[in-house]
């Protein structure tokens, strides 16, 4: 006689929403409960059938059959119970008596209302089970049958599928069941059923016997339950070392990811910090050298009475300096700004022809003071890029600008602008004095004024223009003398800005250019 | 009748040269020291410009700009604004509608320090042009 046996693998129900792993896992497995019991039913059919039909031992099977019927009765049951089980229908009675149960077995609570109850429907499930075999080995010889140590099962059942120390509990309750069916048979108050065919008949009071099967029974189960439990433990131990470590790790990485957080937030409270002091600081500078120079302005303009020549003069040479003083201020907090970070703050789509006039109407007085021919060579339609107008008005002016400074009266400005794979190239070549080679390696470094001191400046020019380009992804480099002059004058600088800073836009028409190479 | 011209910057000096330009050229100026004064001498005096500095104490002239455009100042929208500041003109704009969301909408603007002949044609300008709207 069989019950619960095969059926191993636990087949995935259908996910219930809204279940944690440990819930659905519980509700899984009372399925695999209800599963098994049809394989055993049909089990202990079929080892009837083959026991009376052709080993020929004679027993009643009527019984049998009742007791399948029964089975397969509360099977049905169980299976309707398994699917709608839920949370809130409370006070069921399995659960009621689960708890002394989990109490003596001092097994923690539940994490859920449902698995207390998805526990406690298990192990009513097993009990129930318990005693469909005792009534079936009544039935089939009680002693005298085999299948006796088919207990076995459900000690390993409950092991695995329930908590492990309800094996224990289980292995007890069989041996009780089988102690009481056995005894009640001893003693004649209950009939026996002997398997005529099969065993001697006797076997059910012959104490050797008895005690001999006992015995095996006994120890069988609970070393069934003690390995069930040492393996099932194991692998559950395992299981939340796996998910305590999980979770460290999840824990650990959120902390980095927060302190990351709060360092990110902590540079950029001190960047704000550094541009607010540095607006400041402009202001707070300059304004008195404002007031200096606009006095100033005002004597020589004759607001305040006639002046001397030599008071004209001296007043003239005060303003350069200060003015002076006042580009060296705006130069250090332009370099302090874009370091800090601000043309972030400044990127925006712009005309990049805009810029390009802007930029010479910027220097045209000056190159018209010195009779400087001052020209632009572009194509027609420029892209928009992404940039910072201002800084690159500012970069393009101060490379015009220089090369106005350094070219003698009656030379020439070349601004030329072109699209070379993708990139933009801005040129700037003048006819000028030219730098020297010892000079071209450093001119773009901070205060680096070159040979020649008779100019004026703050040797920041060149190193904010550079700054500007670097900060636009571009690249800067001089040349001297330029390479297009034919005779050998002058300086070259090339800035590009690279295709990742054009917006292909409406303002570009040309076609045929290489557009989607990369760099 | 002379042009009456308001002139706002906390910076005294900035007020005495001024001053004196547009006192030279004729013209009546009215000084005030921050947005607050700037504000109250616009209802008193109904002058013909207003120069306003940006960066000032108790009320800059970003906030001045920005009550400006609130209605109640709708019977002072025709007279221009020419700004006198230290800081370019570009950042500032920027600043003010990054700040407001409004448009940086006044008629002139002129860096410091101040050059005496470009302020005066700007302010001439200003003036003229609102003469024949």
């Amino acid at each position: 006689m069989t019950t619960e046996s095969g059926g191993r693998t636990a087949p995935i129900e259908r996910e219930r929403p809204g279940l944690t792993p440990e819930e659905s896992a519980l509700i899984v497995r009372i399925g695999v409960f209800v599963k098994m019991r049809w394989l055993a039913i049909a089990g202990v059919l079929i080892a009837s059938l083959l026991a009376t039909q052709v080993f020929d031992i004679r027993f009643s099977l009527v019984p049998i059959y009742i007791i399948c019927a029964v089975m397969t009765l509360y099977n049905f049951l169980f299976l309707y119970q398994s699917r709608h089980l839920n949370a809130e229908a409370s006070g069921w009675l399995p659960e009621t008596l689960a708890v002394p149960l989990r109490l003596l077995l001092t097994i923690p609570k539940a994490t859920s209302p449902l698995i207390e109850k998805a526990r406690a429907t298990g192990n009513v499930h097993i009990i129930v089970d318990l005693a469909a075999l005792t009534v079936l080995l009544h039935y089939t010889g009680g002693i005298e049958n085999p299948f006796i140590f088919y207990f076995v099962f459900h000690v390993i059942l409950a092991g695995i599928l329930l908590h492990y120390r309800v094996a224990y509990l289980i292995a007890t309750w069989a041996i009780l069941l089988v102690l009481l069916l056995v005894g009640l048979e001893y003693y004649e108050v209950i009939p026996h059923v002997h398997l005529e065919g099969f065993a001697a008949a006797g076997l059910h009071q012959q104490n050797s016997y008895i005690l001999s099967v006992l015995i095996a029974l006994s120890t069988c189960l609970y070393a069934s339950a003690y390995m069930v439990t040492s393996i099932s433990g194991e692998l559950r131990k395992r299981q939340r070392e796996v998910v305590a470590l999980q979770q460290k790790g999840l824990t650990e990485k959120t902390r980095e990811l927060e302190e990351a957080g709060k360092e990110v937030t902590k540079l950029e409270e001190g960047r704000q910090h550094l541009l607010r002091f540095l607006a400041i600081a402009s202001h707070d500078l300059k304004a008195p050298l404002s007031a200096v120079q606009s006095y100033i302005q005002l004597m020589l303009g004759g607001f305040s009475g006639e002046l001397t020549d030599k008071q004209k003069q001296m007043l003239n040479r005060s303003s350069t300096r200060i003015t002076e003083q006042l580009e060296l201020i705006s130069d250090l907090l332009d370099i302090s700004r874009i370091e800090g970070g601000q043309m972030v703050k400044e990127i925006e789509d712009v005309s990049l022809s805009q810029i390009v006039t802007d930029s010479v109407e910027n220097v045209r007085a000056m190159a018209t003071d010195k009779n400087i021919k001052l020209s632009i060579r572009m194509p027609p339609y420029l892209p928009k890029v992404k940039a910072s107008g201002a800084r690159l008005k500012q970069a393009i002016t101060n490379l015009l600008g220089n090369a106005v400074k350094f070219t003698p009266e009656n030379g020439a400005v070349l601004l030329r602008v072109t699209e070379q794979n993708g990139d933009i190239l801005t040129e700037v070549m003048d006819t000028g004095t030219g730098i020297s080679a010892d000079d071209l390696p450093k001119i773009f470094d901070d205060f680096y004024r070159g040979g020649d001191r008779e100019k004026t400046g703050t040797g920041l020019g060149l190193s904010i223009v550079r700054r500007v380009v670097e900060a636009h992804g571009g690249k800067i480099r001089a040349e001297s003398p330029n390479p297009e002059d034919e005779q050998g004058r002058g300086s070259k600088f090339t800035f590009t800005l690279p295709h990742s800073v054009v917006i292909a836009g409406k303002e570009r028409r040309r076609r045929g250019r290489v557009r989607n190479q990369k760099k | 009748m002379a042009p009456k011209i308001l002139l706002v910057d906390d910076d005294p000096d900035i007020r005495d040269v001024v001053t004196m330009l547009l006192d030279a050229q004729g013209y009546e100026t009215v000084a005030a020291c921050d947005g607050i004064e700037c504000l109250a001498a616009l209802r008193a005096e109904e002058p013909d410009l207003m120069i306003i500095d940006l960066l000032m104490p108790k009320m800059d002239g970003f906030a001045v700009l920005k009550e400006l455009e609130d209605g109640r100042w709708s019977k002072y929208r025709h007279i221009p604004i020419l700004i006198l500041s230290s800081v370019r003109e570009e950042a500032s704009r920027r600043r003010y509608e990054l700040e407001t969301a409004l448009e940086f909408n006044v008629d002139d603007y002129v860096e410091k320090p101040i050059n005496p002949e470009v302020l005066l044609e700007r302010v001439q300008r200003l003036l003229n042009k609102n003469k024949k709207t």
